[in-house]
């Protein structure tokens, strides 16, 4: 079966998705899944009113059957007890769309998963009375890169001391502080295409030059650590590890950017 | 009727094309190997046809092979050559960039033990000279670069390349499906040695391809039987096919500078209307050296399954290279190779136009896309950061 060949009932809930949307307040918690290399992304948002689902929005960034999975399961689980939600299982998400290609299962199973995740939050906010998520702490020494010295000044610098001279070529910048990030800011005068690497979840910058990025076109790659160049002769490509879902994957760069 | 904004998937055959075929199913049904009359004037159209496509490329008549497509002609180019030609070396290189054939027949090749480098290419999807040569080795001896993306309608250095590999003395193939009819080919300008063709991509039947082979290179046959195509392709030469590829090239000579200058104009005011209505939109591929056909963009936060099926829904066919369209649930290779992230080349869009789009369909993109783009952003987790962003 193609992957747009859906159910009458997966093309409903495509165009007129229920319960789109956020959460905030007390009793509230949510969960996140996503798949960096198929890219989809899933946020459920519960809100919990004795022991049960009172509310349930979503957001999800994916295909057609990612938007129809995570719209079927607020229906399903709304009103429902915390232990019965947790027993809707991916095929449960299938069977009630009236089907899913087989290919696009993985999609349900990203709702289901949201859902349990944001139930698992709830109750570990209940016990441990910290807001959740927790932000990982990522500092320390930066370790040597492979290739790192096999390709210095051969498309790996340390230094940036004329931007211009990147123009128009695919920078990336190694999250080394706020000196990195301003060199970040500067290539973009020169070039549309700058990638920020950072194992951190979100940048601590202060507020002036955090807006400035913000509004910048500089990409942000949070929670990936550069594990190696590559190339032949000079730098073509990047192995990047995605910390948050232990994936590894190429980036194909001209340059990269590791301030000392 | 919808807006079919997918020429690049597949064409449909030019009723002309049709016409001149159809003699050729129940009046003229001869086999050019037979010896009586019938047989003879299959043969004379045979070679008439051949002379005509040859014309095309500026390629003698005998260096045209007839096949069953683009697909058959790119595995000769590749299996065929690197077989026959492995006692001087057994190392090929390919670009990040090919047609997905190209990349399979690669695979394939490394597992029967040729070695494959493929050529990275810039933000744009073009190659450079300076690096295929850094990546020839003695073993060397087939270079294989399309002659434009079949995706994001990037347009290479053909003629560079050629110079490059004639001067070092290797075998250079190009599969020029994409980009028949909207570029003027010619085989000798570029110093091509291999060319793939379709019939179909110059609105032809689908089931007919070419390869041509330059004089004095040595290929290996892939199907084997009668000894057909000078015993590089066998099996009943498919006359009525390879009349209407020759009719469609003869239609396509007399009218490509007006086509390619119409469709350039669709797509250069979609490329502009959609880029300044929609917010954080790009386009993917070359600004220039692109295709007239082809506008490749992508939207932040948002997925191209998604696009097309709201598109669907608003009777406008256009293709994406997102995983979630895909088989195998990966990212078009090509737009990877253009140094995007999965979750940027996700959010692609392809519309390629052709003979039979009106500006009425230009528009109707126009009109549609905007809304659905908003749409599918207030569905997504991505699009709020952004949002505040600007």
């Amino acid at each position: 079966m193609k992957s747009t060949q859906y159910s009458e009932k997966v093309l409903d809930h495509f165009r007129n998705p229920r319960n789109v949307g956020t959460l905030e307040g007390a009793n509230v918690a949510w969960g996140e899944v996503g798949n960096p290399v198929c890219g989809d992304l899933m946020k459920m948002y519960i809100k919990i009113e004795d022991d049960k689902i009172a509310d349930i929005k979503f957001q999800t960034f994916g295909c057609g059957s990612a938007i129809a999975t995570s719209s079927m399961i607020t229906e399903m689980v709304k009103g429902k007890t915390l232990d019965e939600a947790l027993k809707v299982t991916r095929q449960d998400v299938a069977d009630a769309l009236e089907g899913l290609p087989p290919i696009k299962m993985h999609c349900s199973n990203l709702a289901a998963d949201a859902l349990h995740e944001a139930i698992k939050n709830y109750r570990e906010q209940k016990k441990a009375k910290v807001p959740l998520p927790v932000v990982r702490a990522t500092k320390g020494p930066a370790k040597e890169i492979i290739g790192e010295k096999e390709f210095l000044k051969k498309g790996v610098y340390y230094t940036v001391d004329d931007p211009s001279l990147f123009k128009d070529k695919r920078v990336m910048v190694l999250d080394r502080g706020n000196k990195s990030l301003e060199t970040a800011l500067a290539l973009t005068k020169h070039t549309g295409r700058v990638i920020f690497v950072t194992p951190s979840k979100a940048i601590s910058a202060e507020a002036e030059l955090a807006t400035r990025l913000r509004q910048s076109d500089v990409k942000i790659i949070y929670e990936s650590d550069p594990l190696e160049i590559r190339g032949s002769e000079e730098v073509e490509k990047v192995l990047i590890h995605d910390l948050n879902e232990d994936e590894e994957y190429e980036l194909f760069v001209d340059a990269v950017i590791i301030l000392k | 009727m919808g807006s079919y904004l997918d020429y690049q998937s597949s064409k449909p055959v030019d009723p002309r094309v049709i016409e001149a075929m159809m003699p050729y199913f129940r009046e003229r049904f001869g086999n050019p190997s037979s010896l009586h009359g019938e047989g003879d004037e299959a043969t004379k159209v045979l070679e008439e046809c051949r002379q005509t496509i040859a014309g095309f490329i500026n390629a003698e008549a005998e260096e045209i092979i007839f096949t069953s497509g683009a697909t058959e002609a790119n595995n000769v180019a590749l299996i065929g050559y690197a077989s026959r030609n492995k006692d001087k070396g057994d190392h090929i290189i390919i670009s990040e960039v090919e047609h997905i054939s190209i990349h399979n027949i690669a695979k394939y090749l490394e597992k029967n033990g040729f070695k494959v480098s493929r050529l990275p290419v810039d933000q744009y999807g073009k190659i450079q000279v300076q690096k295929l040569a850094s990546r020839i080795t003695p073993q060397t001896i087939l270079i294989s670069i399309g002659y434009a993306s079949n995706e994001i309608g990037t347009i290479q250095p053909m003629a560079e390349v050629g110079a490059f590999a004639r001067e070092k003395g290797i075998a250079f193939h190009s599969d020029a499906v994409a980009a028949e009819g909207l570029v003027p080919l010619d085989v000798k300008r570029d110093l091509i040695d291999l060319l793939t063709l379709s019939s179909n991509d110059i609105y032809g039947p689908k089931g007919i391809g070419v390869l041509y082979v330059r004089k004095g290179m040595r290929v290996n046959p892939l199907i084997i039987g009668g000894g057909q195509e000078r015993g590089l392709r066998s099996g009943t030469e498919n006359i009525a096919g390879i009349v209407g590829m020759s009719k469609a090239v003869e239609i396509m000579r007399t009218e490509m500078t007006a086509e390619v200058k119409r469709l350039a104009g669709y797509r250069d005011k979609l490329i502009k209307n959609i880029l300044a209505r929609i917010p954080k939109s790009h386009l993917n591929g070359h600004p220039t050296d692109r295709l007239a056909n082809n506008a490749h963009l992508r939207f932040e936060a948002i997925e191209g399954e998604s696009l097309i099926l709201a598109l669907r829904d608003e009777g406008v066919s256009a293709a994406t290279g997102s995983a979630c369209s895909s088989k195998t649930l990966e990212p078009s290779h090509t737009l990877i190779s253009t140094g995007l992230l999965h979750e940027e080349a996700h959010g692609s869009l392809e519309f390629t136009f052709g003979r039979f789009n009106t500006e009425a369909d230009v528009d109707r993109v126009i009109e549609v896309l905007p809304p659905i783009v908003e749409r599918l952003r207030k569905l997504s987790p991505l699009y709020k950061a952004e949002e505040t962003a600007t």
